[in-house]
């Protein structure tokens, strides 16, 4: 079985459409303004949504799905921001109930329109359930059993007040992996055009053709993708045992997964707090990027903590070149175990240090890689140390083309 | 993403005073009642403000490569690239009213943030100033170059706030 990463970014966008109509929707309900800032696909395994779900309350609706889509979509707020969300409604907690399934159902309505004309399928859709859920019980049924499920992600900003909030789309696992394996010519994509309304477009909207060309070069062996994601865990975890043997303090990671983005979101995802850190370009197979990011007074944090002495000012030039080291050893740690899985050969460049707005420091490389690609593989991991409070992420941007290539060359017999 | 031009209204019951309009990377937006259109984390991407100020109306461009010449294929977003991206900011300025001829254009960002991607903030620049000069739109004030990141707000009186990475606010 194959997936084609260009099938994968159709489905991103038909994903993205869903949570323009859910930020539609949420607008009028409101009377606030909200614009959709990232949508992600990822492929995560059932103990990775376990983990990432502990200790979070949901509430959201799920519909059943029969027809061009078997299977079972949920649409989840988390609970804490949920409040916020309602607390602007009128009628306030009053409404929770029918407020939440009201926007569930038009978003995933809209969901599943786009996905409708991109299959030439009808999909029906069973009235909305209106759920409250700890933990990844908020999943639909098997979604934490299988290899690996496909998770939908899109995170609302309102650009008015303070109300951020995500949206979580989880198709059933089996019958959605089939379908997207089942398209690797996406030649259908352009289907999809104005599918979910003309208010779903904007003005830098003429997007369909971007997944219909390309060949045969992005399909990846499903097997393949899921090896993936875990390499980007056992990656992440080389880099946090590397800074535990540099600075002696103890590391672990928080979240590490592979997530499919339009690459233009991944500045806004870092968000617009400075940042200092290290960048690096990879070369071999595959060639990409990597970039260690740390909020200011972590990265002080953890360079004071490297340093023999206090540093004169808390990101200068010794923090620099502690940052740099520590850079160098974290970048090692990831690539070799890619290296390894896939039988290549990658370096790195040294490091260049970046001392900027997060996402100013993202958008060389993003530029960079966008001359080829749209949708990149982004894997991110947040790597937390103790003692010392500081944590930092991993953006980790491969070359879409190269990676497929050498996935594709692992099921080779 | 969501820059809807705001002909096209997303039902708020905010006054237009406050609204503000985010335009992402590779994506552009208009405004015409009075909105401020913001755009954050330029590095090595371009900003162009437009504005007719007869009209009252403006649009915002946020750009990440110089050109689409040469590329394998089309892009999902017409702002992806600074000359594709001023026709497109152009020609829906036009249908929202402004005359091209009175167009006026300040630019900001364009940094050369990093050794390792080959000077892209600079040639930015240099298309920005190349398609404007060819649609005849002449450039006011400009804050480009350097290494430093910046975030813009594009205010109804028609000027350009540039606020850099250190905290430091100028308006142009």
């Amino acid at each position: 079985m194959r997936v084609d990463v260009r099938a994968l970014g159709a489905c991103n966008r038909l994903a993205e459409r869903g949570a323009e109509q859910a930020a539609g929707a949420l607008a009028s309900l409101t009377g606030t303004d909200l614009a959709v800032e990232v949508t992600g696909a990822s492929v995560a395994s059932g103990e990775d949504l376990a983990k990432s779900f502990a200790g979070r309350e949901s509430i959201g609706v799920s519909v059943g799905l029969r027809g061009g889509l078997e299977g079972e979509a949920v649409l989840a707020f988390d609970a804490a921001h949920a409040d916020a969300l309602l607390s602007l409604l009128p009628g306030g907690q009053a409404m929770e109930r029918s407020a939440v399934t009201e926007v569930g159902n038009i978003a995933l309505g809209g969901f599943l329109d786009g996905w409708a004309n991109y299959l030439g399928k009808a999909i029906d859709m069973t009235p909305p359930r209106y759920f409250e859920a700890d933990g990844a019980s908020v999943l639909p049924d098997g979604a934490l059993a299988g290899d690996g499920v496909f998770l939908f992600e899109s995170r609302l900003d309102a650009t008015a007040t303070d109300l951020d909030f995500s949206i979580y789309m989880l198709p059933d696992s089996g019958p959605f992996r089939d379908l997207v394996v089942g398209k690797t010519a996406p030649a259908a994509a352009p289907g999809a055009k104005g599918a979910a309304g003309a208010g779903a477009t904007g003005a830098g909207g003429g997007d369909t053709a971007a997944e219909s060309s390309g060949g045969g070069t992005t399909a990846i062996p499903y097997e393949s993708l899921s090896t993936f994601a875990s390499l980007a865990k056992r990656g992440s975890a080389n880099a946090a045992d590397n800074i535990a043997m540099m600075t002696g303090l103890e590391t672990s990671v928080d979240v590490s997964r592979l997530r499919f983005v339009p690459l233009a979101d991944v500045p806004a995802e870092v968000g617009t707090e400075p940042h200092a850190g290290t960048v690096f370009e990879l070369r071999g197979d595959p060639s990409g990027y990597l970039a260690i990011l740390f909020e200011e007074e972590s990265a002080a944090k953890i360079a004071a903590a490297m340093l023999p002495t206090e540093p004169d000012e808390p990101l200068g030039g010794m923090a620099e070149n502690a940052l740099c080291e520590l850079g160098n050893v974290m970048t090692s740690g990831f690539i070799d175990g890619w290296a390894n899985v896939l039988g290549t050969s990658i370096s790195h460049s040294p490091p260049e240090f970046v001392h900027d707005i997060g996402a100013s420091a993202m958008s060389p490389l993003v530029a960079k890689l966008s001359r080829r690609q749209d949708y990149g593989f982004v894997i991110d991991a947040a790597i937390r140390t103790e003692g010392v409070q500081a944590r930092c992420d991993v953006y980790a941007l491969p070359d879409e083309r190269e990676l497929a290539a050498a996935l594709a060359r692992l099921s080779e017999p | 993403m969501t820059h809807r031009p705001v002909s096209r209204g997303r039902g708020s019951g905010i006054g237009t005073d406050s609204r503000r309009i985010k335009v992402g990377v590779g994506e552009l937006a208009v405004a015409t009642e009075g909105e401020t259109l913001t755009t954050s984390g330029l590095g090595s991407c371009v900003a162009v403000a437009l504005v007719d100020t007869r009209a009252g109306v403006r649009g915002l461009l946020h750009a990440m490569l110089p050109t689409e010449d040469g590329q394998q294929r089309p892009t999902a977003r017409a702002g992806k690239y600074v000359d594709s991206g001023i026709e497109a900011l152009v020609a829906a300025l036009r249908d929202a009213g402004a005359d091209p001829r009175r167009l006026r254009a300040r630019i900001a960002g364009g940094a050369e943030m990093l050794d390792l991607t080959d000077a892209v903030g600079p040639r930015n620049v240099e298309r920005v100033e190349r398609c404007l000069d060819a649609a005849g739109i002449p450039i006011v004030a400009r804050d480009v170059g350097e290494d430093v990141g910046r975030t813009v707000r594009f205010g109804a009186e028609g000027r350009l706030v540039v606020r850099a990475a250190d905290g430091f606010e100028r308006t142009i």
